[in-house]
């Protein structure tokens, strides 16, 4: 007789139950005592997708033990306003150039931390253990990760002559032939700039009346709006659009998916840039697992295989004498690798702003029916 | 004590006061998880929802509590909302149309023709895409409707066009064409439940009793399958004015809708301003819902839809 073909008592029945939760929660309990006892645990991070890649959150896994349970990440305001609902339920957020000071550390969101604690941070590019705007007494408010500034890319099979400007998103010419990436406040300073306005996150209402204008122009000639990164590569792929507005690094990406050759450049008004970080989270439960984790993501050989599969340029220069040895010099030059000092000194730093609620009502203003 | 017999209905015998209460109370007590979660999950996120929509943000995101009609003024001031919510009912009456007639079709068929065992796997098949992810099988359509795609090919191998049509998809049609396939199968179960209860003998008495058969299909079939109808209306148009996925995927920027609009201030984290956008549509559904009750007793639903 098995024990399945026993007859039980109610009581019988919840003591056996009873047994076995015990079992369940001393398993757990002790499961974890394992975990904070430095042998590892799980972290919550909220994310860009292209900060992490499957194979590494694996190795990590396997090495260490850490366990990393990421949530999507679509935006800066987003991911603030999510944070300060959650706060110690997440342990780690990525963040934007100046919404790390002036939205998250402002609010007393994260822990700032001597950088130069972190050995890998010794791989980095000194200058991006220096940012002014990421430096504050308490310590520096992130650990670099990515940047990139926001360029035009054509198909010049469609688009003659070779636009420089951002003008060419507007032209009736490519009506329903331009692709954007679904984020009204950056749509709403991407026109800004087009229309030669420096500080385009705090923009006066005489010169958002302006960049309506420019935004009625675009709108009959996007396609779509794209979720994310790589909409935007497919419809290049497919030819469906001819422009599209993205980070560095989409040429190759649309080569590599079959597509067709694509050109890219930086708009002669000006362009916005982004620069990312790591932040860890003042109350986050489980933070004394980020710096471990930091140490081992984001060694050199890690940072060159996200680069080749992103393609925006990264902080780690000790990444890109890797690329250098693997022949991927002349992908990492044409990328601006090592250029991202001056480069970003050419660009509007995303940050929050003040004239974000209006930028998103006059999107939806002209977006809308 | 003996009970006495009422119409037909057994009633307690008269208490004390305080008996009579308890008495009611126990009778109210299988409703309490229900009323839990009508409270919980509907009326207090409305109301949150509703407070939230008087108060403001400030610069640096945080919500700031003070009162006023600033968000509701932005709203009926600024015509693009006005207009948005118009063609996203629009929208939603054209889908919910089409679905009916559609699903119609499909529902009096396996009713009237096939026996219950295979309109069973009939049903089972129009159910079966709900197994997969709806993300996928709105992707799916953009590959589908695309420059591209497999209708443009079909029909370029016909010879009906000679180039590539880019009238199928990111623009209102193709929202239209997806959210029609995506909600189909919802009036299709609900159809079909009214139809199978239905007894299509009553048709042929009526045409022997000399009516056409398109009077005998509005004066006994119609009067007896409207509560399906109306339930498969709520099932499909309500849902619609919230839809925010299938525009985004094949509306392109022609083709959004209200909530692509109240998104925007979510994504932005600009809450009030988004509950009070919020709360128009929650307002108009529950409006709608009224509107449905005056032609829909709840045990019509629960007896034959």
């Amino acid at each position: 007789m098995t024990v399945f073909d026993q007859t039980y008592t109610r009581r019988r029945f919840l003591q056996a139950s009873g047994a076995v939760g015990v079992a369940v929660s001393f398993g757990g309990v002790t499961a974890a005592c394992n975990l904070v006892g430095g042998q590892g645990g799980t972290f919550n991070w909220m994310t860009w997708g292209d900060h992490y890649m499957p194979d590494q959150l694996k190795a990590i896994e396997d090495s260490d033990k850490i366990f990393a349970n990421i949530s999507e990440l679509s935006g800066n305001a987003e991911g603030f306003a999510k944070l300060k609902e959650v706060k110690g339920q997440l342990d780690m957020m990525s963040g934007d150039a100046l919404w790390l000071r002036d939205a998250y550390h402002k609010e007393g969101l994260i822990e700032p931390f001597d950088i130069n604690e972190l050995k890998v941070a010794s791989q980095l590019y000194p200058f991006a253990r220096q940012f002014d705007i990421w430096t504050t007494p308490e310590g520096y408010l992130g650990y670099p990760f990515g940047w990139s500034p926001i360029s035009i890319y054509y198909n010049p099979k469609f688009v003659d002559p070779a636009p420089d400007s951002w003008q060419v998103l507007l032209d009736p010419k490519y009506k329903g032939r331009v692709v954007v990436e679904n984020q009204p406040e950056e749509i709403v300073a991407d026109m800004g700039k087009a229309a030669g306005f420096d500080d385009v996150y705090n923009m006066t209402d005489d010169q958002l009346a302006t960049v309506k204008g420019y935004l009625e122009k675009l709108k009959p000639n996007v396609l779509k709006f794209a979720q994310q990164a790589t909409d935007s590569v497919n419809v290049m792929i497919s030819e469906e659009a001819y422009l599209i507005t993205g980070n560095l690094g989409n040429e190759d990406r649309v080569k590599d998916g079959g597509g067709p050759e694509i050109k890219g450049f930086i708009p002669k008004e000006g362009t916005v840039g982004w620069m990312d970080a790591e932040m860890t989270v003042k109350e986050g439960a489980n933070k004394a697992l980020i710096r471990p984790y930091l140490e081992k993501a984001n060694v050199a050989e890690y940072i060159a295989a996200n680069f080749i599969e992103h393609g925006r340029p990264l902080f780690n220069e000790a990444a890109y004498k890797v690329l250098v040895n693997q022949g991927e010099q002349e992908r990492a030059d044409r990328y601006l690798y090592n250029k991202s000092e001056e480069v970003l000194a050419a660009t509007t730093l995303k940050g929050p702003g003040t004239s974000t609620a209006k930028s998103i009502q006059l999107f939806n203003e002209v977006f809308g029916a | 004590m003996a009970t006495e017999i009422v119409g037909g209905a057994a009633v307690a015998p008269p208490t004390s006061v305080s008996g009579g209460r308890a008495a009611r109370l126990r009778q109210l007590a299988p409703f309490l998880p229900a009323g839990l979660i009508l409270v919980g999950l509907f009326f207090v996120p409305l109301a949150l929802m509703l407070v939230f929509s008087f108060w403001s943000t400030d610069e640096n995101l945080d919500v700031v509590p003070v009162w006023s009609l600033e968000n509701y003024a932005n709203f009926f001031d600024n015509p693009t909302y006005v207009r948005t919510l118009a063609k996203t009912m629009i929208m939603g009456a054209g889908v919910t149309l089409a679905c009916l007639v559609g699903a119609f079709a499909v529902a009096y068929f396996l009713a009237r023709y096939v026996s219950r065992r295979w309109a069973r796997l009939a049903l089972l098949v129009i159910i079966v895409p709900f197994w997969t992810s709806y993300l996928l099988r709105v992707y799916s359509w953009q590959a589908i409707l695309g420059e591209h795609g497999a209708l443009n090919e079909v029909l370029m191998a016909l010879g009906l066009i000679s180039e590539p049509s880019r009238l199928f998809v990111y623009n209102d049609v193709g929202t239209f064409i997806v959210l029609v396939y995506v909600y189909v199968p919802f009036a299709a179960l609900v159809l079909y439940a009214s139809l199978d209860r239905f007894d299509f003998t009553q048709l042929t008495a009526a045409q022997d009793l000399g009516a056409r058969p398109i009077q005998a299909f509005r004066h006994i079939l119609l009067p007896q399958i409207r509560p399906g109808i109306i339930t498969a209306c709520i099932f499909v148009f309500i849902p619609i004015l919230g839809e925010f996925l299938t525009p985004s995927m094949v509306g392109g920027a022609q083709g959004l809708l209200i909530a692509n609009l109240l998104a925007n201030f979510f994504k932005n984290a600009l809450i009030p301003e988004g509950a009070a956008v919020g709360f128009m549509i929650a307002a108009f559904v529950i409006l709608l819902l009224v509107v449905f009750r005056r032609y829909l007793r709840v045990e019509d639903v629960v007896a034959r839809a």
